[in-house]
């Protein structure tokens, strides 16, 4: 009878053992998976979580230079199962019917999300993006050459810094700070306002040094002092910060720009379990922290921004003033003539 | 019976002497075998990954927009050129790149013609060597020497610093870097070993016979340069003029590197239209301009300087 018992609970034990094993093989994604993403993100710091639960997936990635060309490449039927843009871009790939719905019940991680980020990634009541990574769009200035400069994003235009100010090299950019600099809404701009923005880009254009299109550009001319006032990203003040380049980041009284980035699913994937387990993974803590860290740029992930101590990352954030945020204008989706119009708008400045 | 069966037995006995006759030289094919088989392949590239990519750029340019992807129909429109036609200051940049790549393709063409006649006349067994040492800058990419035109000109960068430690000046020259001038300085320097190997290979080719014969008729060194050297080396100096002129013309990523703001060409535009714009149509109606424009210079500038009239 004893034996029988110790038979029956070794059989049992052996079983739970079994269906354990198994049950832990069939919540692991398999097959291969292709992610079109920036150039960096493709580390595997930024899918550190993916990749340890999810070992047999064999995970390629694409890169694309611009949101302008992810969204090119998606448009000419890309394969990618999962694909990065940022906020201001998102509107056009659900209009395209290019991006899966998400049930969000699939994340595990997604409570950890608050809800001004989801809100982003969020469309005719459905979610379709998942936010990952986040930072502003501000001022950074030379505080021993321009003190001044971070009072107002019109100091991009100031004849006083003639010859050291350095814009970023996008046209949409341009055409937000414009309209932020005259309380004018974005997505609302009449031909003649978008006119006189294209002349006073114009008449920028005399006093730029460069308009810079990679970040390393920027941080280069800011730390030789040939620029004393850039519109740029919070990473540019990371590193200049790093180099104690006397620097810091405008809080313009126009409030600084942010962007996030998006993950979404290309509708029609064939391993859609595998691209649930990726975005699931962007939001997991390692690969959050990661990207603060590494970076320097916000995560999605709440816990992982509350357990940050570093001052230094702190500061770069703006994470102890929760003002900051409120003040920031998040990247509007704008049309696709929107789009189109503040591209040209750019290409004529260029051109003029 | 005899008659009529002979000539079959002679012609398996030529077949049969023929394939042993093949068999005896190797592979071997008659003229028109080898003509199309060295012909189809590089014709086959051509046309895959030249001409369809021009067609497909023409068709594109005919799309009223990217709506719906590359491959959705869409009826065809002249939008995109008829937008182009209200956009004055495109046309103008047009006009300046091509004074730009004019520019730059004289200087190279000018100054690499000194470097392949030492090469082909004064450099002796060294040539070789000398050659190399020209091509050493292509072990690097194209990219890395365009910035290190950035640490030359830069307003810390080799020059401004030389200058400064010399007291030839106290504050650095900011002209250097960051406008037109920097990208002609820099393209010329890039064009220079390329120029150079057509008109060496013109050189090359000029029977010294001439030069003898010339020299015993009383022509002075001058005299044989100027009705020798240079109308035989023409070709060359075409050849390498025009190599240099087409494609700076389209050129995008010096300016991009060392052009600053108001140094962009052309080929700026039409990379902003393909890449941050995503307007594709537009960008590819502006290429197949700048296409047509570059074509009609070329052809205009061969067909009024006769190179016999030169010289």
């Amino acid at each position: 009878m004893k034996a029988g018992w110790a038979r029956l609970a070794a059989f049992v034990a052996v079983f739970a053992m079994l269906t354990g094993t198994f049950s832990l093989v069939s919540a692991q994604a398999t097959g291969s998976l292709t992610v079109l993403d920036w150039a960096g993100f493709d580390a595997e710091e930024f899918w550190i979580d993916f990749k340890r639960d999810n070992p047999d997936v064999d995970v390629t990635f694409e890169i694309g230079t611009s949101d302008a060309d992810i969204f090119a490449k998606m448009m000419a039927g890309d394969q990618a199962d999962v694909f990065h843009p940022y906020t201001g871009w998102l509107q056009y790939y659900v209009d395209e019917g290019l991006v899966e719905e998400l049930d969000t019940s699939r994340l595990k991680n997604w409570d950890k999300v608050p809800e001004r980020f989801k809100k982003l990634g969020e469309f005719n009541g459905k979610q379709y993006f998942v936010p990952y990574d986040w930072g502003y769009t501000s001022i950074v200035y030379r505080t021993d050459l321009a003190p001044e400069a971070g009072e107002s994003l019109a100091s991009l235009m100031n004849p006083e810094y003639a010859g050291h100010i350095s814009m970023i090299d996008d046209g949409a950019s341009a055409v937000s700070t414009s309209a932020a600099i005259h309380g004018w809404d974005v997505t609302q701009l009449t031909p003649e306002q978008m006119d006189q923005i294209k002349q006073e880009w114009v008449d920028q254009r005399e006093l730029n040094l460069f308009y810079w299109s990679g970040e390393p550009e920027l941080v280069e001319a800011m730390a030789s002092g040939d620029v004393w006032v850039g519109l740029g990203w919070q990473g540019a003040y990371a590193l200049l910060r790093a180099q104690d380049i006397p620097v810091a980041y405008a809080d313009p009284k126009e409030g600084r720009a942010s962007w996030v980035g998006q993950y979404g699913i290309r509708k029609g994937t064939q391993n859609l379990d595998a691209a649930y387990a990726f975005l699931d993974g962007k939001l997991a803590e390692e690969t959050s922290r990661n990207v603060v860290e590494i970076f320097y740029y916000g995560a999605s992930n709440q816990d992982v921004l509350d357990s940050i101590t570093d001052p230094e990352l702190i500061e770069i954030l703006s994470l102890d003033d929760p003002t900051v945020l409120d003040r920031t204008r998040f990247s509007e989706n704008t049309s696709q003539e929107q789009r189109d119009a503040s591209a040209e708008l750019w290409v004529d400045v260029k051109a003029s | 019976m005899t008659s009529s069966t002979a000539p079959v037995a002679d012609a398996a006995g030529a077949a049969v002497i023929d394939r042993s006759a093949t068999m005896r030289r190797g592979l071997q094919f008659d003229r028109n075998t080898t003509f199309w088989g060295l012909l189809i392949p590089p014709s086959a590239w051509l046309f895959c990954f030249f001409l369809v990519p021009l067609v497909l750029i023409a068709v594109i340019s005919l799309r009223p927009d990217l709506r719906g992807g590359l491959t959705s129909p869409f009826t065809p429109s002249l939008a995109q050129y008829q937008l182009l036609t209200e956009k004055a200051n495109y046309f103008r940049l047009l006009g300046t790149s091509i004074g730009v790549a004019f520019v730059v393709a004289t200087a190279a063409t000018t100054l690499a013609f000194p470097v392949s006649y030492f090469l082909a006349f004064k450099a002796g067994s060294r040539a070789g060597l000398y050659l190399a040492l020209l091509l050493v800058p292509f072990w690097t990419s194209f990219l890395l020497r365009v910035m290190a035109w950035k640490v030359m000109l830069g307003s810390s960068g080799v020059i401004n610093s030389l200058l400064i430690s010399a007291g030839a000046i106290t504050e650095p020259l900011q002209f250097l870097l960051y406008n037109r001038f920097a990208v002609i300085v820099t393209l010329i320097y890039v064009w220079i070993p390329f120029v150079t190997l057509p008109i060496l290979a013109a050189l090359q080719r000029i029977d010294r016979s001439l030069f003898e014969a010339a020299a015993d008729l009383g022509a002075t060194p001058p005299r044989r340069f100027w009705r020798i050297t240079l109308p035989l080396a023409l070709p060359g100096v075409l050849a390498g003029f025009f190599m240099c002129f087409i494609p700076t013309v389209g050129e995008y990523v010096t300016p991009l590197l060392v052009g600053g703001s108001a140094g962009s060409m052309y080929g700026n535009l039409i990379q902003d239209f393909f890449g941050k714009a995503g307007n594709w149509p537009l960008g590819a109606a502006m290429s197949l301009i700048m296409l047509a424009g570059t074509l009609a210079v070329v052809s205009f500038a061969l067909k009024v300087i006769n190179p016999r009239d030169l010289v």
